[in-house]
Order: structure tokens, then C-alpha cells, then sequence
């Protein structure tokens, strides 16, 4: 993790965070941005290639929801994870939707902010009950017949079935317990779904703005 | 309709009807006729003069009466004197003999053996007055000898060119005489056809015709009411010729206004007929109306001496309209209501006959084929047809009353739908009008409050007071939910508290355990209900992990028929019961308490040293 984005409007929040990431990326280069406008510029710019980018949902001027999606588009490397004082699915669904891998919330304690975010860059993201209710809807609707079918975006059996048991709130070593997986299994899986979340989501956009006649012409 | 209406009337009703027309027609019959002991007078003298006494028979022509002044003299005018010699039977003289003259059109006068006995009209104008009444001449006191009396009877008329019927031209018919007993009979029955039937039914049809235009006043949409009164208003006018001597009329002003009549019952009669079947066309309506004004020009333009012509032409002209109309009339029964068609057709077939009975008596006059009394079939069948279109409406009204009903449980019905989707609308808007102020509220205490507590809980250098603001912060977290949220699937809140709680214990170190119905949990949970035992169990498993020591903790939720429990338990020192009072705040056993209470559940705490705590939630679903 060498090149790290930092997008934080709260000056005091924002260098606490920069200290933290410092600390479990040791010699990392942060860069900082308080506005939406200002992180959507250095990514569009390709100066820097990101490795990790802690992106904030409220902001003065947008949406964090925008920076994750641009960022999945121009460098689409780079770890997006949200960091966010809303811990409901509404404000954190469309970000994981947009292509963001994972969230952290930031009023948690120093430690644990400091695990979770190694965890995520190592390939470990959370997945709280609610979010996994939302995914397993998501995809529920997806499979509709009346629904554009969207081909080879679709949830395996196991990825469903560990979706389900946290839903109901079993913890991810519990279930790697449960279904005699290993910790590493388990998480390739939580990958997958949120990747899987991701690339169903852009082709549901894709297939949106075809039906608006977005791309009619250039075809 | 009519049909109906005939069907309706039950057989009593029918026969009484049948019974009076019966009645009437035995009297018309009986009229015709004298009695043993009268006999009529058909041979007389007579000679045209204006004399005040019968002039010299030398110059008198005999003649059988009745006469005709228009076959006997055409044309002229004024007055005749009749010369009858009585030669009575012999018989009981002690009473007095009497003659009834039928009909002596317009003034008579008489004369018994020279003498004055009666005189009509003293004025002696040349009227055509008394044309339908009959009249009794008393041979008072008695005949001086049962042979060689003279009566001497002076008629003066109009000549039929000046009148527009027969029945009010001049003439004189077959005068009876016998006992004045008997005569008098038979002319108080004579009075009664020709003077107070008609005069009652003149009256009746002027009501009857005031009565429908009051109908109309009150019920706009049928617009037959005022054609049906003015038909009969007009033909209360055409009677006039039997009140004639009692009103202020002179002879062509009578004329004019019995023929104009005519012209106006036509135009009702044919609108009443047409409206009925509701049809309407402008031509025919504009005609009519010209109709009404061209008669009495065509009168007056033609002059006295022509009237009869013209009338008799008009009168030809109005019978054809009318047969016309009454054959529409018909056409359009038989297509749109056949029920109606058998009385419709009877109706009109009545009408048809009595209207061509009128033109034969203008034509003919009083001594022809058809008997005067005929003129009273109109009046008569339009005072039928009234009782047809009263009865009509009342079954109208009637059914209208039925609809007015069903009407007005159809009405309520429809307002207490209306009143029902208006509520549920203004419902609808309220809760999405709360629905959005909830999410600005929370988005400012997010944006605000949260970025504050925020910056304390990572920036402040004591430890307490970080983790109050992040306490206070994941407080305001669940405040908002509550405030915006919808009910949450007791299936989703187990999910979420077995994920929190576990994590938690797990992090602490503390050996935890979940025991929860995992499937068929479908009831659901008021976002309040789920803030407030979310806020419980966080405190709960606070103090599980900061007080108890415990290295064990149990969860257990169980669904009770009405009730959810949730069961917290752990291995750990215990709350001593003395120590209760003072760490109950740091506890926060008496907000756990407080927030069971809110939700009408109850919080129990058992506690003792070395024993553990249990710590029972009980809610109501």
C-alpha cells in the first residue's frame, strides 16, 4: 500500500485518520482531499496510481458514492473502502454497489479501525447481517424472469448459503466452522460477493442507459 | 304506457267504467223519443218577415220542420215566422199543454192565438244566440178549446254562410206538445244533455287544463303538460257555442273565436301528441304556430258572408293534420313501446271517430244523421285522457320514490367510500410529509451532532470521555432509526443482535452462546421496540464485559404466545445486592427497567454473589 487516497472534510478527523493510516502503512503516501470535486480531479488526472482509497459518504459537495464509482472505473486496482459514521444499508449498499470493498465505521476505537483496515487490504472485507439481507434480496431480483437477464452474474450455491448464515449473525469463523471451511475460504467467498455485487450493478447500469438510448448511437 | 295503465285498473274499475258509458248512451237513446200522450208538430206555415206579428198566410208557403234554413232558403237571412195549427187530442184539459222547441236557432218568439206567450230575447237583434238549448213554451193558462189554436213561432238566424258550423245556422226543429207534466220532463232532460252536461264539462276541461299547466310548472322535463292544457283550454273555448247566450259575444266575434280555437287545439293536440312520443321537428312547430295566426286573418279577410267556406276548409285542413299526427303518433308507439301500442291505438281510434263525427256535424248541422250530443265526445275522451296521464305520473312518482331510495343508499355508499379513500389518502400524505421531516432530522443530526461526537471520541486525550461521545454517538445512531424506521422483521433484529453480541463477547474474550428459533420467526418489530431492546441488550453485554468477570456468557431469545423474551446470563461475580444502590448507574439496570416499562415489558434482574447474573426481558409482540 503505497499510495493512498484520503477523502475527509472534518480537518481534525481527517488528520487523526491520516496518522492511522500511517501507522499500519508505515512510509505510505497520503493524499488528502476535503471535496468530492478536488478526489474526482486527482483520479481523473492519473498521477497517482492508488493502492487504497478511504472515502467518506457525506460530503460538503457530493457523495463519496461518486469517488468509489470513478475510481472503479479510471483505476479500477485501487481498494476502495468506505469510511463512514452511517452504518445503515441505504447509504452503505450503493457504495458497495458502486465498487467499494467494504466499510469501516469511524467512530470505532483506534485498534479496531487499525484491524479492519488491515483485514480489508488483506482480502478480508466485513459483511454486516443487514448488508447481507440487502445482497440476498439484490440478487433475489435479479433472478426475476420478468427481470433484463443480466448473464454470468449470478450467486453460487455456497456464496448464497454464507450470505444466508450471516444474515442470520453468525460471525464469518463461525460459519467457516459450520461448513467446515477454512478462515481463507470463507473470505475468497465475501470477495467474490462484492465483487460479484459490483459488475452486476455496472451491467444493470450499462443495460439502463442502453434503454435510455444512452449508447444507441456509437453502437 | 297506456297500455300499462289499462292493464292496471282492475276489473271493478273497468266495469264501472263500461257502466257509465252505458248510462249515458240509454239517455241519449231515450231523448229521441216522445211519450205516448205528446205529439210532435211537423206541419207549419211559413214565411220569411220581419213583421212583430204573423203577416198574411197568403203568401205563406207549408212546409214539414224541421226546417233548414239552408236547404228551405239559402242564403237569406233574419227572421221567419212559423204558423202551427194545434189540434189537440181530446183529453184532460184541466191541465195546461206545453211545446218544447228542441232547438230554434238563434231567438225565438211566440205567440198563442195572437197573443205574446214568450219571447226569448226582447231585443230582437239578428243573433244566432240560442242555438243548443232547448226551450219550453207554457200554453198558459190553458188552450181556450181543444181545436182551431194558432202558434205562431218567429225564429230569426244567421244564414249558414255567417256562421262556421251547421249547428249555429238557422232553422227551426220538430216542436212537441203534450201535458205540460210530461213535456216538461222531457225538457228538463233535453236541458240536461244540451245545457248542463256541457256547461259541467266546459268547466271541467277548463281545470283540467289549468291543473296541467301546473303540473308542467312543477315538472319542466315532460313537455306534454302545457300542449295537453292548452288542448284542453282551447277546446273549452270550442264549447263556447253552448254558453253563448250568457256571454258579451257578438255573432262574427263568436265565430272568429270558436274557429281560431280550432286552429290552437290543433297545434296542441299534434304538439301534445308529438311531444308525447318525444319527437320534435321546428318545421312542424313553426307551421302550427303560423296556423294559429293564418285562421283568424283568413276569417277576417274573407268577411262575414264567407265564413262558413273558409272555416269549413280550415276545419277539413286541421282534421287531416291531426289525423296525420295521430298516425305518427301511432308509428312511433308501435316501434318504441309496444306495450303501449293496444290502448294507444284504441285512444287514438276513439279520436280519429269523434273528430270526424265534429267535421260531419259542422257540415250537416243538427237534423242530419249524427245527433248534436257528439260534440261532447272530445271533452269527454280529453277529460279520459287526463285521468290516463294523472294516473301515469303518480306510478311515476311512485317508482321515482323506489329509485329515490335505492338512489340515496347508492349516494351514501359512494360518500362513505369517498370519505374512506380521503382519510386514507390524507393519511398516506401525513406519513409521507413525517416521513421526510424524519429523514432531514436525521440527516442534520448525522451531518452535526455526529461529526461533533466524532471529533471528541478521536480527539480527546481521556479515554472516558471518548468512549461517553462514541456511546453517545451509536445512542444518536439508534435514535435515528427509531425515528425513521419502519417495523424490522424480528428474523433481521436477531440476525443483527447475534452478530453485534457475539462479536463482542468474542472480542472481550468472554465464551459466548446464542440460543435463538433460527427459522418460522415471521412476527415483526416496531422500530421503537427494536431501538430500545437493541439499547437494553448493548448494556446488557456492557456490563457482562466491564463487571461481571464472567468468562461465559448465554443468550437466549424465546417467542412466547404474546410475548418475546430475551434471557442474558453469565458465570460471573454477581451483582450484590448491596452494592445495588450505588453501582445500579454504572450498571444502568434502572434505564434497562425504565426502557422495559416504556415498551409495557418488564426487565427482571436476578443477581446474587458467585451465582452470576440473569438479567429477564419480557415485551409484548
Amino acid at each position: 500500500m503505497n499510495n493512498i487516497l484520503l477523502l475527509e472534510d472534518l480537518p481534525e478527523i481527517r488528520a487523526w485518520m491520516k496518522a492511522l493510516v500511517l501507522q499500519v502503512f508505515p512510509g505510505a503516501a497520503v493524499s488528502e482531499s476535503a471535496r468530492v470535486h478536488d478526489a474526482l480531479q486527482l483520479i481523473s488526472s492519473g498521477s497517482v496510481k492508488f493502492d487504497l482509497a478511504l472515502i467518506d459518504l457525506g460530503l460538503p459537495d457530493g457523495s463519496g458514492v461518486d469517488v468509489v464509482a470513478k475510481l472503479r472505473d479510471k483505476q479500477p486496482d485501487a481498494l476502495s473502502v468506505v469510511v463512514t459514521i452511517h452504518d445503515d444499508d441505504d447509504h452503505l449498499f450503493p457504495a458497495l454497489q458502486a465498487g467499494a470493498f467494504g466499510y469501516i465505521l469511524k467512530e470505532q476505537a483506534r485498534e479496531l479501525i487499525a484491524e479492519q483496515l488491515q483485514r480489508i487490504s488483506a482480502g478480508e472485507p466485513p459483511l454486516s447481517p443487514s448488508i447481507a439481507r440487502k445482497v440476498i434480496k439484490y440478487f433475489a431480483e435479479q433472478a426475476k424472469p420478468q427481470h433484463d437477464p443480466l448473464p454470468h452474474v449470478q450467486l453460487t450455491e455456497r456464496e448464497s448459503e454464507v450470505l444466508l448464515r450471516v444474515a442470520k449473525g453468525f460471525t464469518l469463523p463461525e460459519i467457516g466452522v459450520q461448513l467446515n471451511l477454512s478462515r481463507h475460504t470463507i473470505a475468497d467467498y465475501v470477495k467474490q460477493i462484492y465483487r460479484k455485487l459490483n459488475v452486476s450493478s455496472r451491467a444493470e447500469a450499462a443495460l439502463e442507459a442502453q434503454r435510455l438510448g444512452l449508447f444507441g448511437r456509437s453502437r | 304506457m297506456l297500455g300499462a295503465v289499462l292493464h292496471r285498473l282492475n276489473p271493478v274499475r273497468r266495469l264501472g267504467v263500461c257502466r257509465q258509458l252505458a248510462t249515458l248512451m240509454a239517455l241519449c237513446a231515450m231523448l229521441g223519443a216522445a211519450t205516448a200522450a205528446t205529439q210532435t208538430l211537423e206541419r207549419a206555415l211559413a214565411i220569411a218577415s220581419d213583421a212583430p206579428s204573423f203577416p198574411s198566410e197568403h203568401s205563406a208557403v207549408e212546409l214539414t220542420l224541421p226546417d233548414d234554413w239552408q236547404t228551405s232558403r239559402p242564403g237569406s237571412s233574419g227572421s221567419v215566422w212559423y204558423r202551427i195549427r194545434l189540434n189537440l187530442p181530446a183529453g184532460p184539459l184541466d191541465e195546461p199543454a206545453a211545446v218544447l222547441v228542441r232547438r230554434a236557432c238563434g231567438a225565438l218568439e211566440a205567440h198563442l192565438n195572437g197573443q205574446p206567450i214568450s219571447s226569448q230575447d226582447g231585443r230582437r237583434e239578428r243573433i244566432a244566440r240560442q242555438c243548443y238549448e232547448p226551450q219550453l213554451l207554457v200554453l198558459a193558462p190553458a188552450l181556450p178549446s181543444a181545436e182551431g189554436n194558432v202558434l205562431d213561432l218567429h225564429v230569426i238566424g244567421e244564414p249558414r254562410q255567417h256562421v262556421a258550423s251547421s249547428l249555429r245556422a238557422g232553422g227551426l226543429s220538430v216542436p212537441i206538445i203534450g201535458p205540460q207534466s210530461e213535456v216538461a220532463a222531457l225538457y228538463r232532460q233535453q236541458l240536461l244533455v244540451r245545457s248542463t252536461i256541457p256547461h259541467a264539462l266546459a268547466v271541467a276541461l277548463g281545470i283540467v287544463g289549468i291543473l296541467a299547466f301546473i303540473v308542467w310548472a312543477g315538472h319542466r322535463r315532460q313537455h306534454f303538460w302545457p300542449y295537453f292544457g292548452g288542448l284542453c283550454l282551447a277546446w273549452t273555448v270550442l264549447l263556447v257555442g253552448w254558453w253563448w247566450p250568457y256571454l258579451p259575444l257578438s255573432a262574427a266575434a263568436a265565430e272568429w273565436l270558436i274557429t281560431t280555437a280550432a286552429a290552437v287545439a290543433t297545434l296542441c293536440g299534434v304538439q301534445f301528441l308529438l311531444r308525447y312520443t318525444l319527437w320534435r321537428h321546428r318545421g312542424v312547430d313553426a307551421a302550427l304556430w303560423a296556423q294559429c295566426l293564418l285562421v283568424p286573418a283568413s276569417l277576417a279577410l274573407a268577411g262575414a258572408s264567407h265564413t262558413f267556406a273558409v272555416a269549413s276548409a280550415w276545419y277539413a285542413l286541421l282534421a287531416l293534420e291531426f289525423a296525420a299526427a295521430l298516425a305518427w303518433f301511432l308509428w312511433l308507439t308501435w316501434r318504441f313501446s309496444r306495450r303501449e301500442f293496444a290502448l294507444a291505438s284504441v285512444v287514438a281510434g276513439v279520436a280519429a271517430v269523434l273528430i270526424g263525427l265534429q267535421i260531419a256535424l259542422q257540415q250537416l248541422g243538427p237534423e242530419g244523421p249524427v245527433d248534436p250530443w257528439w260534440a261532447l265526445g272530445p271533452p269527454l275522451l280529453l277529460l279520459f285522457a287526463a285521468g290516463l296521464l294523472l294516473y301515469r305520473l303518480g306510478a311515476a312518482l311512485e317508482t321515482s320514490d323506489g329509485m329515490q331510495g335505492i338512489l340515496e343508499a347508492r349516494a351514501r355508499e359512494a360518500a362513505a367510500e369517498m370519505e374512506r379513500s380521503f382519510a386514507q389518502m390524507a393519511e398516506m400524505r401525513v406519513e409521507q410529509v413525517t416521513q421526510q421531516e424524519r429523514k432531514r432530522i436525521a440527516a442534520d443530526l448525522h451531518d452535526d451532532l455526529g461529526a461533533k461526537l466524532l471529533t471528541i471520541v478521536h480527539t480527546s486525550e481521556n479515554d472516558r470521555i471518548s468512549s461517553l461521545a462514541r456511546e453517545a454517538l451509536e445512542e444518536m445512531r439508534l435514535s435515528v432509526r427509531g425515528l425513521t424506521g419502519k417495523p424490522v422483521q424480528l428474523a433481521d433484529a436477531l440476525g443483527d443482535w447475534r452478530a453485534e453480541v457475539m462479536a463482542r463477547l468474542a472480542q472481550a474474550g468472554i465464551e459466548g452462546e446464542w440460543k435463538a428459533p433460527v427459522d418460522e420467526v415471521t412476527q415483526a418489530l416496531p422500530a421503537r421496540a427494536y431501538v430500545q431492546t437493541t439499547r437494553i441488550l448493548r448494556e446488557a453485554v456492557s456490563n457482562v464485559i466491564k463487571h461481571s468477570g464472567a468468562s461465559y456468557c448465554k443468550i437466549r431469545c424465546r417467542l412466547l404466545e404474546k410475548d418475546f423474551q430475551l434471557v442474558i446470563q453469565d458465570n460471573g461475580q454477581g451483582i450484590s445486592m448491596e452494592f445495588d444502590g450505588k453501582l445500579d448507574r454504572g450498571h444502568g439496570m434502572a434505564s434497562m427497567k425504565h426502557r422495559a416499562k416504556q415498551m409495557h415489558g418488564q426487565c427482571l434482574v436476578e443477581s446474587g454473589p458467585g451465582y452470576g447474573t440473569v438479567i429477564r426481558l419480557t415485551l409484548p409482540l
